[in-house]
């Protein structure tokens, strides 16, 4: 046993991967296959499938109906990925340009709340945002203000700022990562070459940090599409995500092929998007963001 | 005490590869018990991995490796009487110098008096006494590189190996470690096999060079015999500083004389034995082997090798001045000449001189070798 | 210099200090975004009344009820349970499979394990819970119930949320101790190996002392995240059982109440304990990496 443990590295190797790979073999990866083989079945009348092959499934998808809804959670994960984009990117560049003591306590300010259990982080926007007694608008209502509630709760603006609030650390941190690890001669020489202030941003700085904003796009988007809590709490039951029609075929409609269905479609869309990340270089900046 | 008759370490017809790569291929050594014995060559050129093998760190593809006469087949590293010297240390940083050395005696058992003794004792050999509570990030390079030694030798090992251990340091420690290096081996008399790139550092220490190229042994001798009596182009190349002048092969046998590009005769004292008239070649000839005279003065006939040539650079070097001499087609050669004979003996830029070696400092390869 | 230089200078000084100025009042209202939510929200868990955006006094009342709701004291200790149990099998299975890949460059099968390995990160956890459930309902593991009591209260915990959390986390826990693998140096296994060391104590000298801050570190995550999961819990515990978010999570849906930001306040308080000791053990990771050279 020993001499072959020692002749065959690969033994020793998959003897330490066993115990976690089967977990995984059992746990993950046969799940997912029972929801792609589900995928393709019927359900019958009474909640269970009936082992038919079939891609009504998928026709379904695209009924407007459901259709709609995978657009719109679409939609959702681009204003997502677009606004942290936009206000994190300065957040990320104020942070990197602080001394050192200042930087490492600005990143460990910005770890806590994102170590904060997200459904707290959400509740919280909900006292906020809700109509009539949400603190912004009983607020801005006492100062005088607003005659009217404005409208923040149970539309798009709501769960764009709950997934914003959500992951734009996600986003803040691999480009704070990639924009820390420029070399500040290259901005001198830079400027040695007669660039302005701007031109030494779009010519060498946002080129550098490229693959900070190429990952923390992904890690922002790809959680924002399979959202469920955000659109579920601060959505108001009005404005329904992919992931919370998914929701609804396996606990309510009990119509799981078809529930299977989204979730494939939706694990595809990620799947493209990880590999256009990982394409673009993007994982050795992302994993600042862990 | 071990039988002198047979070798510390044997490699007999050893290949490693990996997947597609020969990284040593077949190589078949033998090291004497007590030799200072030095793996020279390049990167890349399979040296390390010979000593990985004999270490067990890695096994042969074929062939085997013998210590003290004994195959080692798959044998694991902590079952074979060899230790190492990384070429980074590998000092455990979690342990202190005290700590790192006892590891080896620790690990087999040794009773804690006695490791507290001979810790102290190792410790005094290599100079380091007071720094047991230390940790490695808290020493110097070169104290490092003493804590790595006392870790190995305090197992009393049969076969000492040393990666490139000097390689980490700068030039004046390397040079005072070399010699620290080399007392410290007679005086345990362990056999050590040392890796190195470093052609001066193999010369000054070993007692034997074995010089590698891609996965090869090239040659296998005594300093002196590899230096003087390089039997390839490689190693008259890779050790010390070489003049190359091409040649055309005119006569081969117990004599041996080539004719230049620019139409000299050479006589040569060897040849590479593949070599016959007509064929295309390289002669070469040490540096420090060549006297420059002005036309007047050169000697005639004799056992001597004589070319014409232009002086086109003198670098003064303190100890000795060098010069570029160039010959008729496109050709040059360095000179080097000690300092302090006199200025009648520097020649200027630009001067006609003659350049003369005696015939048997050179030797003939092939030029593809 | 002429007068209208040194206006245009002047102009130019105060261009710069207005932008430097603007750009600091941002950070501070980026850092004011991340924090006013959670401070209000703690706020308000103190207030004495039942709104939780009107102020009327100061009160510990809705601790108190906190501390009294048996369902919020056995959900908070079910998360505890959840959370330790599958923490300490993920860190010992994640840090297998880290060593594994970290110090095996290549065997067969090696991609299809570090994709299967990476895959739980990418995959969001609706997807996650949606595959789980379907399999433990068809697999008919089912959602049995794992009986421990602890102070005083009696848990039922489904195996299937232990199973659940394990498999999100090995992943996890893997990346944070490759990460510290792939910074250690690995002839100091082999120098303790050429020191007569067998693997197994070459594992416990020096391979697992030098790796433990990222063992540590991973852990901890894996604990937060397990402590922070609703999603996976929800779908693979079967009716009845109740995670703090969970709960919080079916509380949320009756109406907003101070309660409900006590709890949350709590939780938060649990977060910042991680991020202190998470904190603690990333200093040590740094003392160790000076150490290494």
């Amino acid at each position: 046993m020993n001499d072959a443990l020692r002749r065959y590295p690969a033994l020793r190797a998959w003897l330490l991967l066993a115990p976690s790979f089967l977990w995984l073999l059992l746990f993950f990866i046969i799940p997912l296959g029972i929801i792609v083989v589900y995928s393709f079945l019927q359900r019958d009348v009474y909640g269970g499938v009936v082992w038919k092959w079939s891609l009504d499934n998928y026709r379904r998808v695209f009924d407007p109906l459901y259709f709609k809804t995978f657009l719109y959670s679409l939609w959702i994960a681009f204003l997502t990925a677009f606004f942290s984009l936009l206000f994190g990117y300065p957040l990320a560049y104020f942070i990197a340009t602080r001394p050192e003591k200042t930087r490492n306590a600005l990143v460990l300010a910005l770890m806590i709340p994102f170590w904060t259990n997200f459904l707290v982080r959400t509740y919280a926007w909900l006292t906020l945002l809700r109509t009539n007694t949400g603190l912004i608008n009983v607020w801005l209502m006492q100062w005088g203000l607003l005659d009217k509630p404005l409208p923040l709760f149970g539309n798009t603006f709501a769960i764009t700022l709950g997934l914003v609030y959500g992951w734009m650390p996600d986003m803040i941190l691999p480009i704070y990562a990639a924009l820390e690890q420029i070399d500040h001669r290259l901005l001198e020489a830079a400027e040695d070459l007669y660039a302005s202030g701007w031109q030494v941003f779009r010519r060498v700085i946002w080129p550098l940090s490229l693959p900070g904003v190429v990952a923390g796009t992904m890690l922002v988007f790809i959680p924002s599409l399979g959202a469920f809590v955000t659109p579920a709490i601060l959505g108001g039951g009005k404005r329904l995500m992919i992931g919370n029609v998914i929701t609804n075929q396996f606990l309510g409609a009990h119509d799981w092929p078809f529930g299977s269905a989204l979730s494939v479609l939706m694990m595809a869309v990620m799947l493209l998007a990880t590999l256009v990340y990982f394409r673009t270089g993007g994982d050795r900046a992302g994993q600042g963001g862990l | 005490m071990s039988d002198a008759s047979v070798p510390a370490v044997e490699l007999r017809d050893v290949v490693k590869r990996f997947d597609d790569v020969v990284a040593v291929d077949h190589v078949s050594l033998q090291i004497a018990p007590g030799e200072f014995f030095a793996l020279l060559g390049p990167s890349g050129s399979g040296k390390t991995t010979t000593l990985r093998m004999i270490g067990g760190f890695e096994l042969p593809t074929e062939g085997e490796v013998l210590i003290e006469g004994e195959p080692q087949g798959y044998k694991p590293p902590y079952q074979r009487p060899v230790n190492t010297v990384f070429q980074n240390y590998a000092l455990f940083p979690h342990m202190t110098v005290a700590q790192n050395i006892a590891f080896g005696l620790e690990m087999r058992g040794v009773p804690k008096d006695e490791i507290r003794r001979r810790v102290g004792e190792m410790l005094n050999l290599v100079r380091l006494s007071g720094y047991e509570k230390r940790r490695p990030h808290q020493l110097s390079g070169g104290e490092q590189q003493r804590v790595a030694l006392a870790r190995a030798l305090i197992n009393q090992p049969k076969v000492l190996l040393l990666d490139e251990p000097l390689g980490a340091l700068d030039l004046k420690l390397r040079k005072a470690m070399q010699l620290e290096l080399k007392a410290i081996q007679e005086q345990v008399g362990i056999t050590f096999v040392y890796v190195t790139h470093d052609q001066e550092e193999a010369i000054t220490m070993a007692d034997r060079i074995a010089v590698m190229n891609h996965g090869r042994v090239l040659q296998v001798g005594p300093p002196p015999e590899v230096y003087e009596q390089p039997r390839t182009l490689f190693v008259a190349d890779f050790i010390g500083e070489t003049n190359f002048i091409p040649v055309e092969v005119l006569r081969v046998g117990s004599t041996v004389e080539v004719l230049t590009a620019g139409g000299a005769r050479l006589q040569a004292g060897w040849a590479e034995p593949s070599l016959n008239a007509g064929a295309p070649a390289v002669a070469a000839v040490r540096p420090e082997r060549m006297w420059l005279h002005r036309p007047n003065t050169a000697p005639e006939g004799g056992p001597w090798n004589r070319v014409e040539g232009i002086v086109r650079h003198v670098i003064y070097h303190g100890l000795d001045i060098r010069y570029e001499i160039h010959l008729a087609g496109e050709c040059s050669l360095h000179v080097r000449l000690p300092v302090g004979r006199g200025d009648a003996d520097v020649f200027q830029r630009g001067e006609h001189v003659i350049v003369v070696w005696p015939s048997e400092a050179t030797r003939v390869f092939r030029r593809d070798s | 210099m002429t007068a209208s230089a040194a206006k245009v200078a002047r102009q130019h000084r105060t261009r710069h200090w207005l932008r430097r100025g603007l750009f600091v009042a941002y950070g501070f209202l980026g850092y004011a975004f991340f924090y006013l939510p959670i401070v209000i929200l703690v706020i308000f868990s103190f207030n004495d009344s039942r709104s939780v955006s009107k102020w009327s006094g100061f009160t510990l009342r809705w601790y108190e009820a906190m501390l009294q709701d048996h369902q919020i004291m056995v959900a908070l200790w079910n998360s505890v349970f959840v959370a330790v149990v599958s923490t300490l099998i993920a860190t010992v299975l994640g840090t297998l499979a880290a060593l594994a890949l970290e110090r095996y460059r290549r065997f067969p099968a090696r991609l299809f394990a570090d994709i299967t390995l990476y895959l739980p990160i990418i995959i969001p956890d609706i997807a996650m819970a949606i595959m789980l459930l379907a399999f433990f309902k068809l697999s008919g593991i089912g959602f049995q119930t794992w009986k421990v009591s602890i102070a005083g209260l009696r848990l039922a915990v489904p195996y299937s949320v232990i199973i659940g959390h394990v498999a999100f986390n090995i992943s996890f826990v893997a990346v944070v101790v490759r990460a510290r693998l792939a910074q250690m140096d690995r002839t100091l296994d082999e120098a303790a190996q050429d020191l007569y060391a067998t693997p197994w104590r070459t594992f416990w000298r020096v391979t697992l002392p030098l790796m433990m801050p990222g063992v540590l570190g991973g852990a901890l995550l894996a604990f937060t995240l397990s402590l922070d999961d609703f999603v996976i819990t929800f779908f693979t515990s079967g009716a009845g059982f109740n995670t703090l978010p969970v709960r919080v999570f079916g509380m949320i849906r009756k109406g907003v109440t101070p309660k409900i930001n006590a709890v949350s306040s709590l939780m938060l308080g649990f977060s910042l304990l991680l991020v202190t000791l998470a904190l603690l053990a990333a200093r040590g990771n740094e003392d160790r990496k000076i150490q290494m050279f």
